[in-house]
């Protein structure tokens, strides 16, 4: 009862640092690698919160929000990832990998969350004319139900992917398991050189 | 009413107030800067960031419509599309407020409408672009660079060694990603409020504020240090690998480990070069992985990194 709370009050903490990746100030306290050691202390493992939160931030600089693009959320799969190690029981490894599938599927929810709003527009520009509009209340509405939508997302995952560990386990995947910690071992460097190239094209751009 | 009579004069005249309802206080612009923090609420795919621009710049047209069919009507024309960088918005809002003062003192200027409205999306346009490159671009790598460097300096090498079972104290922990964020969120907050001033005081312009920095120059810079920063970094990591194994490892162990971490690299440049992204080469190191622990399951030799 006391895990399904503290997994429940970290999502809620998730959803709520959402609001900073995109609707509200884009101070950076949404970045991966604020989320995973905030909720890895939470739930008691800074460290392993730590590594998951650097990680995947490392990976994630790889996508821009430029234009219209939604990219695969980093705070949803950092925090995925954390709770998974912390609530699931999966080894850091694993849980990393599902945190990273959690965020590049959240994307896809996101955009759904945005096209919805636009349904708004009709009506809010029928209120500017007659000046019934209340602006605070739709963005209010709006800054709620991603919140919900990111905090459900997140307690959800991390429930399936203890059962699914837990199924897992019981079907032998111990193979699985120790390739996912090899390919874990490799992801520091494979972030390195995306950071590396990635100014290094634009140093040497003409 | 003359040019120094604004919303944001620096040292407002009171004494010179116009009786239209503009007010030469400082007020607007502040609420209107603490709103633009809200500027990708409601962000919706038909118009892009309009909420949150007409939310931003409502405290500014309410004190300058006096009528309520005017403050209606402006309202609307800033529920149209809208898109920018959101820290860059405050240059394209000054400006805007500046232009809406105009339209206010000529109500029914049709041209000065188009030409409001013009402004603001080349102003958005501009601004977008250049935000693009400094913040998401560059900065932000950066400061998951000053996170790095500061675990590597305090002796955290968990986000190398993924099975390093050291426990760091939390003062550690957090210091890392705190220290980016605060260096980031200064010169953000700082832009958006310095974006404000200067689009409110040349507004009108196309290229309004497009010259308030040295926007190569700071590009180049960033560029440049985080060039340096990667350098640093990867050189330092490779350092630490060979130290962190010299006293355990066989020297076939350790090229083993050096080859693979070339291999990794190599990897991503080859994949990014074909236009890939970074989730591409995952997916080939998960399948080796998968494929070689499944096949060969060589548990005898510890591989991993």
């Amino acid at each position: 009862m006391i895990i399904a709370l503290k997994a429940l009050i970290s999502s809620l903490f998730a959803g709520l640092l959402q609001l900073d990746n995109v609707q509200a100030g884009q101070f950076l306290i949404s970045r991966p690698a604020l989320v995973g050691p905030a909720l890895g202390w939470l739930n008691g493992c800074p460290a392993e919160g730590a590594k998951i939160g650097l990680l995947t931030e490392l990976i994630y600089l790889d996508f821009i929000p430029v234009g219209g693009v939604v990219p695969p959320c980093g705070l949803v799969a950092a925090a995925v990832g954390v709770l998974g190690f912390a609530y699931g029981g999966l080894p850091e490894s694993t849980a990393f990998f599902f945190g990273i599938l959690a965020g590049f599927l959240y994307a896809n929810l996101e955009y759904r969350l945005r096209v919805l709003r636009s349904s708004w527009i009709a009506g809010i520009e029928a209120q500017a004319k007659d000046g019934t509009l209340r602006l605070e209340r739709r963005l209010a509405g709006s800054l709620l139900a991603e919140s919900a939508m990111t905090g459900s997302y997140v307690f959800i995952f991390s429930w399936l992917l203890a059962l699914g560990y837990g199924l897992g386990l019981c079907a032998g995947f111990g193979a699985l398991l120790r390739a996912s910690d090899f390919a874990y071992s490799l992801m520091p460097w494979l972030g390195l050189s995306g950071l590396y190239f990635r100014f290094s094209t634009q140093v040497y751009k003409k | 009413m003359n040019d120094d009579e604004t919303i944001m004069s620096i040292e407002p005249d009171k004494e010179q107030l116009p009786d239209s309802g503009l007010a030469a206080s400082r007020l607007p612009l502040v609420t209107v800067f603490f709103r633009s923090f809200m500027i990708q609420a409601g962000w919706n795919y038909e118009r892009l960031q309009n909420l949150g621009f007409a939310f931003a710049i409502t405290p500014a047209l309410r004190r300058i419509y006096a009528s309520k069919e005017a403050f209606n009507a402006a309202v609307l024309r800033h529920l149209g599309l809208f898109n920018t960088q959101p820290y860059m918005v405050g240059f394209v809002l000054g400006n805007v407020i500046k232009m809406e003062e105009g339209l206010a003192r000529a109500p029914g200027n049709t041209e000065l409408e188009k030409k409001l409205i013009g402004v603001k999306q080349a102003l958005s346009a501009g601004f977008a672009s250049i935000g693009d490159r400094v913040f998401w671009g560059r900065l932000k790598p950066i400061t998951t660079q000053f996170c790095i460097v500061i675990w590597f300096l305090t002796g955290f090498y968990g986000w190398l060694f993924t099975g390093d079972g050291y426990r760091p104290s939390a003062l550690v922990v957090f210091s890392g990603p705190l220290a980016g964020i605060v260096v980031y969120g200064t010169f953000a907050v700082y832009l958006r409020w310095i974006g404000l001033k200067k689009g409110y005081a040349c507004g009108g312009l196309a290229n309004c504020g497009l010259d308030a920095m040295r926007w190569p120059e700071l590009i180049r810079r960033l560029s440049v240090t985080g060039f340096a920063f990667s350098l640093l970094i990867v050189l330092g990591a490779f350092g630490l690998l060979i130290v962190h194994n010299l006293p355990g490892e066989s020297k076939g162990h350790l090229a083993l480990k050096l080859a693979l971490v070339l291999c990794v690299m190599t990897l991503q440049r080859v994949t990014r070069k074909f236009g890939r992204s970074i989730f591409f080469a995952m997916g080939i190191i998960v399948a080796v992985s998968v494929a070689v622990f499944t096949i060969f399951n060589p548990e005898k030799f510890n591989i991993y990194l």
